[in-house]
């Protein structure tokens, strides 16, 4: 465990005015920060209906009763309280990279920078690290006091042996959280198997997806040619290959074309979807590309 | 065929090292590069594994044999290998650099024209071809080699490096032909003379040779310094020195000159001189003491050149002889005595007798012998026959004085004419002794050069018809004088530059009673030319020139400038060459080599490096990717 801060004073001042943000309403949820569409008890006014048996009478418009002699009901925004789920992807195939930052660092620092981005506004955070299995999670919540132990907690994450498995990841996650909310998954989306389906199947439960994919740079345009003796850093397999301009051409439209498949799907689904590389460090990170989304703003 | 930047043993082990860290650089190309990845689902080679084991098996071995060829010649190119014999393709040049005193001055950028002469020394060595020998020469008064025909650079550069301004002026035309001499007999194929430096010089005939090049050191026009500076006794004055400074205006401007005078730090005078251009003028001082110490005299001016604004002298302490007369009438000798100004007398009874009295140089005993001889140099005067130190052989009446000595000190300016002493003890002379005067071969004076010497006269020269004689004060005079030279001595000093130096005696000289000397007491080698005693040095110092009573001291210390300044004929060379060509019989190959090389290396990718591109294009467009396969 690195007793170096995942994230420094300066870049926390910075996170402190900045908001998680979900599209979806969320029913039944309140006490939150975000608008819903849906009415509720809140305190900002929403519109106005006609009232019907059983209705409060204490949201009645008087006012509009004396004047048109007819009975309106005031209806008012709810502000819910969605869970927040943070996934963080500590598989093996996250420490590869030659890059002065790795991937499996990055992805713990840009899940600090947003734990602590959702505590100040007392926002409840589940942090869930997952491989081939979800492993152990923490809780968090009830301001920005309460950082340091999830600090802790990221910061004393190990990479975890074996292949990644999104598929049983996510029937886990389905099986464990119950209660919909807005789902972050930093991962870098390189598996063996395929993520798509797992992914599709988290949205189609209801969960709100903002799917972040960290990569190295040599993930994307490997600087290596010749003949190179490839070992895939989860299963162990090799890959013994010639490797020239025209391959890394293919190479790369092949990374890229796969980073567009999640990206369709995240859309697809009311969601979100950033890539980022790890040339950049997480400041620039988030209010770059995770602020361009709307995410995180 | 030889290499010229490398010795072959140099080029086979460049050779070996360059070759196989191409060879283990070709096994590394061609071996796999082991790295992990984070999948590997978007991995597909370049060519098929069929491809690679023909191509490695019938293409690579002869691609690394041209990669290393290419790299041979390459390497023979950069050794600059050359046909025939390494000793008839070099040339030998001359560096003439001047390292006259003018090259201490100060140029207009503030920089010693030494400094600027080294600079453009080394810029010129850079383009003189590496095969070239060069000989540095050094040239002041005299033209030495400081270096032989050397092809290491680092030592001729070293040597640029080292080289510093000396004490005389520039014979310019002595380095030249010492030069061209040099090259004669030395050198095989005659290179460059190249001559660095100011040009201020002695003299301005310049015999130049045909192969001159000059880099010309900018220099100031305007200086002012001392030449010479001499101290000599008054003649009138025991007590005062006369001092004279000689100033010369070097410049092409007239200029206004205070001339300063120190003794022992105070300042002794001073005076105001207007100088033309190329002109010399020379400031005299009188100045009394009897003391030791420094004369310094100084030229207050700010100009270029301020060491020859300067020159010191060293003031001997003047001593006075101290005499003890024993005596019952000393107002017979004491005219005799006074006359002397370096001479202190004192008159005591001979009752008051000490054979070794404190503080005195010389006795003189008058008509009485001591019970106990004395211990110092002591001159008896007729002293009693019994107890005479010299034994008398008779008494001499009516003694005509025939002959006086010819010895230069006791004899000096002894005349008389028919002297006839009334009584006269005569002596017998020992061998060594010297006869001072003789009456018909009867000695009657004599003087031992024992220690503590020893003068006896047969008679009292005061109480006899010799006291109307010039030659009684000098008898006495001579007899101190030979006893005490010191005391007597006539001191000059003279300040100067080094260089050949020329004293002019008074008198004819007998070179063996001539000496010169350094400041460590050593000899000077010198040449006596009648009354001409001549010497050279080429080290600032102190020389001494003995010749009798006299002491010429020479302060050789100020630095010797160049009267006029040598302008280069059209005709010559000058300045920087680009490169100076190469010997005549020089085939440079490097070039050749250098194309075959880069030939060899085209050819190599020609046929291999081309093909092999060829190769995976073609079997890239053919392959489907697992996208294409996917889709």
């Amino acid at each position: 465990m690195s007793t170096e801060p995942l994230i420094d004073r300066l870049l926390l001042e910075k996170l402190e005015r900045l908001t998680l943000h979900w599209q979806r309403s969320f029913p039944g949820l309140i006490g939150g920060h975000n608008t819903s569409r849906f009415a509720g008890a809140g305190l900002e006014f929403l519109d106005h209906r006609n009232f019907h048996v059983g209705d409060d009478l204490r949201a009645v418009n008087w006012r509009a009763f004396m004047r048109l002699e007819k009975l309106f009901l005031k209806m008012f925004q709810v502000e819910p309280r969605v869970p927040v789920r943070l996934m963080v992807d500590i598989s093996q195939s996250m420490t590869t990279g030659e890059s002065n930052t790795s991937k499996f660092l990055f992805a713990r620092r840009l899940a600090a920078a947003m734990c602590y981005v959702g505590l100040v506004k007392l926002d409840t955070i589940t942090l869930q690290p997952f491989s081939n299995r979800l492993h152990d999670s923490f809780i968090c919540g009830g301001g920005r006091h309460r950082f340091m132990p999830a600090g802790d907690f990221l910061n004393a994450l190990q990479p975890a042996e074996g292949p990644s498995d999104f598929l049983a990841c996510s029937k886990a996650f389905i099986g464990k959280y119950v209660q919909r909310g807005l789902l972050i998954v930093i991962s870098d989306f390189l598996d063996d198997q395929d993520c798509l389906k797992p992914l599709q199947y988290l949205a189609d439960y209801g969960h709100e997806l903002l799917l972040i994919q960290t990569y190295a740079p040599e993930d994307r345009v490997p600087p290596w040619k010749g003949e190179l003796d490839l070992e895939d850093a989860e299963t162990g397999k090799h890959l013994e290959i010639s490797f020239d301009d025209n391959a890394l051409k293919q190479y790369t439209a092949a990374f890229d074309e796969h980073t567009e498949a999640i990206k369709r799907l995240a859309l697809r689904n009311t969601g979100r979807f950033s890539g980022l590389s790890t040339r950049i460090s997480v400041e620039e990170a988030i209010f770059g590309p995770l602020a361009a989304t709307q995410g995180i703003a | 065929m030889f290499l010229l930047n490398l010795s072959f043993g140099e080029f086979a082990a460049l050779f070996s090292v360059i070759s196989a860290g191409v060879f283990a650089l070709y096994l590394l190309d061609r071996s796999r590069r082991r790295q992990k990845v984070a999948t590997l689902k978007f991995w597909r080679p370049a060519e098929s594994p069929t491809q690679l084991n023909q191509r490695r098996k019938i293409q690579q071995p002869i691609s690394l044999l041209l990669q290393i060829l290419g790299i041979a010649l390459l390497l023979l190119a950069i050794a600059q290998l050359k046909w025939g014999n390494r000793e008839q393709n070099t040339r030998d040049h001359v560096l003439v650099m001047d390292a006259s005193a003018w090259m201490g001055a100060r140029g207009a950028s503030g920089a010693l024209l030494m400094q600027t002469a080294k600079s453009q020394a080394l810029a010129w060595l850079k383009t003189v071809p590496s095969e070239d020998r060069v000989m540095v020469l050094r040239a002041d008064a005299s033209a030495t080699p400081a270096t032989r025909f050397e092809r290491n650079r680092e030592t001729i550069e070293k040597t640029i490096r080292e080289m510093q301004p000396g004490a005389s002026a520039l014979q310019l035309d002595q380095a030249l032909r010492f030069a061209t001499q040099f090259q004669k007999l030395n050198s095989q194929s005659s290179g460059e003379i190249v001559y660095v430096g100011a040009g201020r010089v002695s003299t301005a005939d310049v015999a130049v040779p045909n192969n001159l090049r000059v880099l010309a050191v900018k220099t100031p026009s305007e200086n002012v310094g001392l030449r010479r500076m001499g101290l000599r006794r008054s003649a009138s004055e025991p007590d005062a020195w006369e001092i004279y400074v000689s100033v010369r205006n070097y410049g092409l401007s007239s200029q206004n000159v205070a001339v300063g005078l120190q003794f022992a730090g105070s300042p002794a005078g001073s005076r105001t001189l207007t100088l033309k251009s190329s002109s010399e003028q020379e400031a005299t001082f009188t100045y009394r003491t009897r003391a030791a110490g420094a004369v310094e005299a100084k030229l207050l001016s700010n100009d270029a050149f301020p060491q020859d604004d300067r020159a010191v002298l060293e003031l001997p302490q003047q001593k006075n002889l101290r005499v003890l007369v024993f005596t019952n009438e000393p107002d017979l000798l004491r005219p005799v005595l006074n006359a002397n100004p370096n001479l202190t007398a004192t008159y005591e009874s001979p009752a008051a007798y000490r054979p070794d009295p404190k503080d005195i140089d010389i006795l003189i005993l008058d008509r009485f012998a001591p019970p106990q001889a004395p211990k110092i140099d002591a001159i008896w005067i007729d002293p009693p026959a019994a107890q005479s130190p010299i034994a008398v052989a008779s008494t001499k009446a009516n003694a005509k004085l025939s002959h006086w000595t010819e010895d230069p000190l006791l004899g000096a300016g002894l005349r008389t004419r028919d002297l006839v002493i009334d009584s006269s003890a005569t002596y017998k002379a020992a061998p060594g002794d010297i006869v001072i005067a003789e009456s018909d071969g009867a000695p009657l004076m004599i003087a031992r050069p024992a220690k503590p010497k020893i003068a006896v006269m047969g008679f009292h020269p005061v109480r006899s018809r010799m006291k109307y004689e010039l030659a009684t004060p000098l008898l006495f005079a001579n007899t101190l004088r030979w006893m005490a030279p010191e005391s007597f001595r006539r001191w000059q000093l003279n300040g100067g530059h080094v260089g050949s130096v020329s004293v002019k005696t008074e008198g004819r000289l007998d070179p063996k009673a001539v000496r010169v000397m350094d400041e460590n007491g050593g000899a000077v080698p010198f040449t006596v030319d009648g009354d001409n005693v001549r010497f050279f040095t080429s080290d600032p110092g102190t020389v001494r020139v003995l010749t009798g009573d006299r002491d010429y001291v020479y302060s050789l210390t100020v630095p010797e400038v160049g009267e006029s300044v040598w302008e280069a004929p059209d005709s010559v060379r000058k300045g920087i060459p680009r490169r100076i060509p190469g010997g005549p019989s020089s085939q440079d190959l490097w070039y050749w080599l250098a194309l075959a090389a880069l030939a060899i290396l085209a050819t190599e990718w020609f046929l291999f490096g081309r093909h092999r591109m060829r190769v995976r294009q073609g079997s890239v467009s053919t392959m489907p990717s697992p996208q294409r396969k996917a889709s």
